[in-house]
């Protein structure tokens, strides 16, 4: 009996632990300010998001954002401290406070809302689609039913996939490995973000593939706040208008080869036209 | 009960997910725990005959797999080993497919790392047999292979048996690296649940409520097993 009320206590405690951690979530623009750096959690492995450059720097639209946010917030693009996150530990890196914001391919969701708060959007992303041999056949998502196709764990669309497309989702942590899988012929094809897949079957190695399935849904992507932090939130709002309001946005997406984007171009115009 | 929050549990996916979860971790598990007993058995059974060559190549079996994480073993067998050309062409397809599945991958690397301890386990109750018994046995005019057999080896059994359990049920947690190479056990399933519901606290308690329970009725059995084993006098049998 006291073994189990031992245990029973200790479970009370790692509980309690955890809660007292996560409510620390108020004040960040100061803590920000008071620490003269701003923590966020971006991508490195994921152009053009966020990737290392030939030097081993992180780079990308969403880092040249973020640089942005924090030169508007402490006066200097380099008040900033980046952390490589990946889609299955971004958004408890936010709520457990070791970052203070995320621009890392965050797509805004109902279930994420009720997490955390997001940022103004900022990108119109396509969904996931499916990379594949060339001589695939395969070119809707009810064809893949039952069928091996390579996927990361973490991402959104697992559940869809697996549940109303019926694929044998066979998941990875992280790209590399998905990729090296495809290429073993391990599965079939791989699910993943159409942006990073376009961008890959323009490397050498990968063109004996292409997007065989194209996406079901674009999703507007933001920037990841702790919820109720509203300070911090129109700090960075107004960062990030300003940034479309300069065309910046515009600037990056040329800089890192992304294909030209109407909605990044019509929130630039609207930013502009607020501001005068 | 604590602010927490479970309603995610009455979704027929989730429930599927950690069920089908539990057992691919007890097949894994039982699979490998199996495989590395065996494994101990036979690589302990090699080092009493004292050849010098299967002596080294023991010794090198359990140096390589005891020194090397898990993780990088089933990594190895998962990406290496096919691009070694461990290789068969599917029939239906046409296409050259790796001929080792994750879960065969897992199964192995889990096989010969548990091995690598058990076979160490095993010895060292052979090792720590007293002298005297083996003298006794010998001047009642045991034969070498009945010594083995009625002596030491069910001595030694017991003496190996705390650790052995301790190397079942690492064995039994290591299964959750798995996911690396996509098997998916549980721990597997709990990280696709969180990602979907940011129930990170809810999701990771059940699993640690679900692991305890599964590693108990391990433990439990092992411990039960010890008592029925124990000597006279001796540690349980007290």
């Amino acid at each position: 009996m006291t073994k189990i009320k031992k245990i029973g206590t200790c479970i009370v405690a790692i509980a309690a632990f955890a809660g007292s951690t996560s409510m620390a979530s108020a004040g960040t623009l100061e803590d920000v300010k008071a620490r003269g750096k701003l923590v966020v959690g971006v991508k490195n492995d994921y152009a053009p998001y966020g990737m290392l450059n030939d030097k081993g720097q992180i780079v990308g639209f969403e880092v040249s954002l973020a640089k942005y946010v924090a030169k508007e917030l402490l006066g200097s693009e380099d008040k900033i401290e980046l952390v490589p996150v990946v889609a299955a530990n971004r958004i408890e890196f936010l709520t457990a406070g070791r970052i203070d914001a995320i621009f890392a391919t965050l797509g805004v969701t109902e279930d994420r809302k009720k997490v955390i708060d997001f940022t103004t959007e900022y990108v119109s992303a396509a969904g996931p689609s499916v990379l594949m041999a060339k001589d695939a056949t395969i070119s809707k998502w009810e064809e893949l039913k039952g069928k091996p196709v390579c996927g990361i764990q973490g991402s959104y669309y697992n559940k869809k996939m697996t549940e109303e497309f019926g694929i044998n989702l066979v998941a990875f942590k992280t790209q590399p490995e998905a990729y090296r899988a495809l290429k073993d012929n391990r599965c079939i094809g791989f699910v993943f973000d159409d942006m990073t897949l376009q961008q890959k079957i323009k490397e050498a190695d990968w063109t004996g593939y292409k997007v065989a399935v194209a996406p079901y849904e674009f999703l507007p992507m933001a920037g990841g706040l702790r919820k109720g932090d509203a300070e911090f939130q129109v700090a960075v709002d107004a960062a990030i208008t300003k940034a479309e309001a300069e065309g910046k946005l515009i600037e990056w997406e040329a800089e890192f080869g992304m294909p030209h984007s109407q909605y990044i171009a019509d929130r630039a115009k609207a930013a502009a036209a607020k501001k005068n | 009960m604590f602010g927490l929050d479970y309603s995610w549990l009455a979704d027929s996916a989730y429930q599927q997910w950690l069920l089908m979860g539990v057992l691919n971790t007890l097949k894994l598990a039982a699979i490998s725990s199996i495989a590395a007993m065996l494994i101990g058995m036979l690589g302990a059974l090699g080092l009493t005959l004292r050849l010098f060559w299967l002596d080294a190549l023991i010794e090198l079996f359990v140096e390589v797999f005891r020194n090397t994480p898990p993780l990088l073993q089933m990594l190895f067998a998962y990406f290496t080993l096919s691009t070694l050309g461990l290789k068969v062409t599917d029939p239906s397809t046409g296409l050259s497919v790796p001929l080792l599945s994750a879960f065969a991958c897992a199964s192995i690397a889990l096989s010969l790392f548990g091995g690598a301890l058990a076979i160490e386990a095993f010895r060292s109750g052979i090792d720590t047999m007293p002298r005297s018994i083996i003298e006794a046995a010998r001047s009642l005019g045991y034969g070498r292979w009945a010594r083995f057999w009625r002596i030491e080896a069910p001595i030694a059994a017991r003496i190996c048996l705390p650790s052995l359990t301790n190397i079942l049920t690492n064995l039994f947690k290591t299964t959750s690296q798995a996911s690396v190479i996509t098997v998916p056990e549980l721990m597997y399933y709990a990280g696709q649940i969180y990602n979907d519901t940011f129930r990170t606290l809810e999701v990771m308690l059940l699993v640690l409520v679900i692991y305890v329970a599964l590693v108990s009725i391990l433990t439990f059995a092992m411990a039960r097993l010890e008592a029925f084993m124990a000597f006279p006098g001796y540690g349980k049998g007290h």
